[in-house]
């Protein structure tokens, strides 16, 4: 009997499908560990096993017994406990507090009692290897490193049997690493069960028992330690996006004509290093990579949000150093940001505001007068041509579904002439029939000759948009290709570091 | 790993060992505060000649540091949850007019103390609400009954002063002295004390903490946020009825602009104790010295006839300066 066992677990976010029916069984003393993309669910799922969120469906059994969780404490008190990348942690109050907020040991009167919480965590921490000193420091004075360790003390303190840790070393040192991974292995000897989610392959050989690969929302195959090669496992990984052709009529003779913008040799650290994009116009160049690779940050940079430090930057063969998004547009650049609630909406003004912004100059009468009938008439217009489907052009675009506001952004950068437009995750959040249409409204531009590049980690995305591929990991380009040439497969495999990877053309 | 390359890493390092804990205090922000104080001190002792030590200016600065020590005790509270309140100043002014009426009217202190804590407890827990249950920033919210209370105020008063506050409050807290101390002064140290000890030792006092440091993990961890909160607001409330009760002893006299520009002295006595404005890091004894130093700025002022809106310049310049020195006090800590 699995110490915990997940079966049918389903749940949406509006019309969007996060987990569709995963089925999941965790042995005491094993480590499973869960493999992912970013969007494949990984996340929905632990928010669903730590009781921060219910499942529409399914159910989660601990020791065979079917469980309901009506809150966090809820999932806590069963034995759940997770470790995140980024601990949630009480920065000013120290390590001692920090373990025991809500959980103090107290004297009668409601004083609490330092010196016996020290003592009860003190085995703990001598397993951990631990030095008690830490306990009086203030948590702010600890390496991210340390404040994982100090959670999964408490974690252990609290008596969890199932510790779930959520890609825990995106932010380690490799010898923090290897130590976070010694620690797993002791708890693993010592009969708990380990959930482990990551989406750095390199890292399931070195801790799995057993590894489940998740893809879009599903289960895609459990395997045993030395079952399955680090291949099979890209191809898994890449499954949801094997049954997509790539484009059916690229444009080869437009995607292998000469850049109309390029970056040489960019660098910004941390965030990236040595990157050459090469961008023709009348065609889509695809940017997959990993959140965290860097892909968005050249991006910016290239926009003037950020400050190379090295490299150049070049339209129409000229040298261009932007120093704000504003000079970027005037000379001809367009970016479309990832994040459409942060940096794109104006989301309590009417769609007419939001749809005729990049193009209020077309529309000045007289020096501090508009034509709003103009205005009313463009949105309308706008409305039609991108099928934004809304009650009339003054409809507040807050209250529009996101498939409809990502159309209206991305209608208002289109409206525009601009030479590039850089599309960034273009359709995160959306239902599939508004995917297909923006993925032709996409095409349409680049047909008109515009260079457009698709910053996404969607990859049937990339492959059913772009003529050209660059796969970005770590700050760096991996792989640049034709879509057909490099494969799905090769694709995922150059984002996520595998072996097989294939190698950046010379 | 990427992240080693990144640099974002950091080590934790061993504990300066054996530091004598002179050294420490003396290094930490109460210890820069008392050589401040002292410094001050000193350097007003001289201006004056000596005017700082007459016997109704020690008297009328112990009373004054009462009076701000007390909300100042309930503020850092509320701001170490994360909040602030900026409508106590009104609120004292209100408070001082509907309890001043009580009192003009005959009514004894048996029922009077009573009615000014309770109207205290009462208009705190109407900025509770606001900000609970309406949702509204802390800020926000207290900026509007800032107004509300001000205006209330002139309702209750009309055009007349309120003048005919019997001098029994003046006799308890002021003219009676334990020791050196008058009843006010001690009772405000009570009151420090008492929260000081609160704060640091019990459970409820460490939630506080929890709760200004990280509201959500707070939530998490299964804390009643939403009562500590309303809690804090009331108690401020309350403070601030007390407050309003000795400022009746120093002078008894209501009038429309009674309280105002008080809120400023509470939050430079706080911001200047080393209370972050973002919550989860204060002290109580920060405060207290903040308080004194707070206080001696204003008392200086007059005993050195400089024009008294300097005043007003030197509050605004002590916070100023005192978020700005908390910003780099704090920034080797966190590179540590």
């Amino acid at each position: 009997m699995s110490l915990v066992e997940l079966s049918g677990i389903t749940k949406h976010f509006g019309g969007v499908r996060a987990l569709a029916g995963v089925d999941l069984g965790v042995e005491a003393g094993e480590t499973h560990v869960l493999l992912g993309e970013n969007g494949a669910g990984k996340s929905t799922l632990i928010r669903i096993l730590t009781g921060a969120i219910a499942p529409d469906s399914g159910t989660i059994r601990i020791d065979g017994a079917a469980r309901v969780f009506r809150n966090p404490q809820h999932a806590q008190a069963l034995g759940i406990a997770a470790v995140y990348q980024e601990p949630l942690v009480y920065r000013h109050l120290t390590v001692l507090e920090n373990m025991f907020v809500g959980q103090e040991i107290c004297g009668p009167a409601g004083t609490v009692r330092r010196a016996a919480m020290a003592a009860t965590v003190l085995p703990w921490f001598r397993e951990l290897d631990l030095d008690t000193d830490l306990l009086a420091r203030p948590m702010s004075s600890l390496s991210i490193g340390y404040q994982q360790l100090v959670l999964i003390a408490q974690a252990l303190l609290r008596n969890a049997r199932i510790i779930i840790f959520d890609e825990p070393t995106s932010i380690l040192s490799a010898a923090e690493t290897d130590r976070l991974f010694a620690i797993i292995a002791r708890l693993r000897a010592g009969g708990r069960a380990i959930i482990y989610i990551t989406h750095r392959l390199a890292e399931v050989p070195r801790i799995a028992d057993h590894v489940t690969v998740l893809t879009d929302g599903a289960v895609s195959g459990t395997f045993s330690r030395g079952e399955i090669s680090e291949e099979q496992l890209v191809t898994l990984m890449a499954g949801k996006a094997r049954g997509h052709a790539p484009l059916a009529s690229p444009r080869p003779s437009a995607a292998e004509a000469e850049p109309v913008f390029s970056v040489l040799g960019l660098s910004a650290p941390p965030y990236f290093t040595d990157v050459s994009w090469r961008i023709p116009a009348g065609a889509v160049t695809g940017i997959y990579g990993l959140v965290g690779s860097g892909r968005s940050e050249v991006a910016l940079a290239a926009f003037g949000f950020l400050r190379p430090t090295g490299g150049e930057i070049r339209l129409d063969g000229r040298i261009i150093a932007p120093r704000s998004p504003k000079e970027a547009i005037r000379l001809g650049l367009g970016y479309l940001p990832e994040d459409r609630k942060l940096q794109g909406l104006f989301a309590n003004k009417p769609l007419e505001s939001n749809l005729t912004a990049n193009v209020l100059s077309r529309f000045v009468r007289a020096p501090m007068r508009l034509d709003f009938g103009g205005l009313m008439g463009e949105a309308r217009r706008v409305m039609s041509r991108y099928n934004i489907k809304a009650p009339n052009p003054l409809t507040v675009i807050r209250t529009l579904s996101g498939g409809n506001q990502q159309k209206g952004l991305f209608a208002r950068w289109a409206s525009r002439p601009f030479r590039v437009l850089i599309l960034d995750e273009p359709t995160r959040g959306i239902d599939v029939h508004t995917k297909d249409e923006i993925h032709a409204f996409i095409r349409n531009l680049a047909a008109s000759g515009v260079a457009v590049v698709v910053i996404s980690s969607d990859l049937p995305e990339v492959l059913a948009v772009s003529d050209r591929v660059i796969v970005m990991r770590e700050g760096r380009v991996v792989a640049e290709g034709w879509p057909r040439e490099l494969g799905a497969e090769g694709i995922v495999a150059a984002a996520v570091g595998a072996a097989e990877a294939p190698r950046v053309p010379a | 790993m990427m992240s080693g390359a990144r640099g974002r890493t950091r080590q934790a390092s061993k504990p300066i060992p054996g530091q004598a804990a002179l050294g420490r205090f003396i290094a930490s922000r109460e210890g820069v505060l008392l050589v401040t104080l002292l410094v001050l001190g000193v350097a007003i002792d001289l201006g004056s000649h000596g005017a700082l030590w007459y016997r109704a200016n020690v008297t009328s600065f112990l009373v004054d540091f009462a009076i701000t020590a007390i909300p100042a005790t309930g503020m850092t509270i509320v701001i170490l949850t994360g909040g602030i309140d900026v409508s106590t100043g009104s609120m004292l002014g209100l408070i001082a007019a509907l309890g001043g009426k009580l009192l003009a009217a005959g009514w004894g202190l048996a029922v009077a103390v009573p009615a000014f804590l309770l109207l205290g407890a009462l208009f705190g827990l109407v900025n509770a609400i606001i900000i609970i249950e309406g949702a509204v920033p802390p800020i926000v919210a207290t900026l509007g009954t800032l107004s509300i209370y001000r205006m209330l105020v002139f309702i209750v008063l009309g055009s007349a002063w309120l003048t005919d506050i019997p001098p029994v409050l003046t006799k308890i807290f002021v003219t009676t002295r334990l020791g050196p101390l008058p009843v006010a002064t001690l009772l405000a140290l009570a009151v420090m004390a008492g929260f000081a000890i609160f704060l640091r030792f019990f459970r409820a006092g460490r939630h506080i903490y929890a709760l200004g440091n990280n509201e959500e993990a707070a939530r998490l961890a299964g804390l009643d946020v939403l009562r500590i909160k309303r809690a804090s607001y009331v108690l401020i409330g309350i403070f601030t009825g007390l407050a309003a009760l000795l400022n009746l002893g120093e002078s008894p006299l209501v009038q429309t602009s009674t309280g105002s520009g008080f809120v400023l002295t509470v939050i430079a006595a706080v911001v200047l104790g080393g209370t972050e404005l973002s919550g989860g890091r204060g002290t109580i004894l920060g405060t207290l010295f903040g308080t004194l130093i707070v206080q001696l700025v204003q008392d200086g002022v007059v005993l050195l006839h400089i024009q008294p809106f300097w005043s007003g310049v030197l509050l605004g310049l002590i916070i100023l300066v005192s978020v700005g020195l908390s910003h780099a006090w704090h920034r080797p800590a966190e590179a540590a």
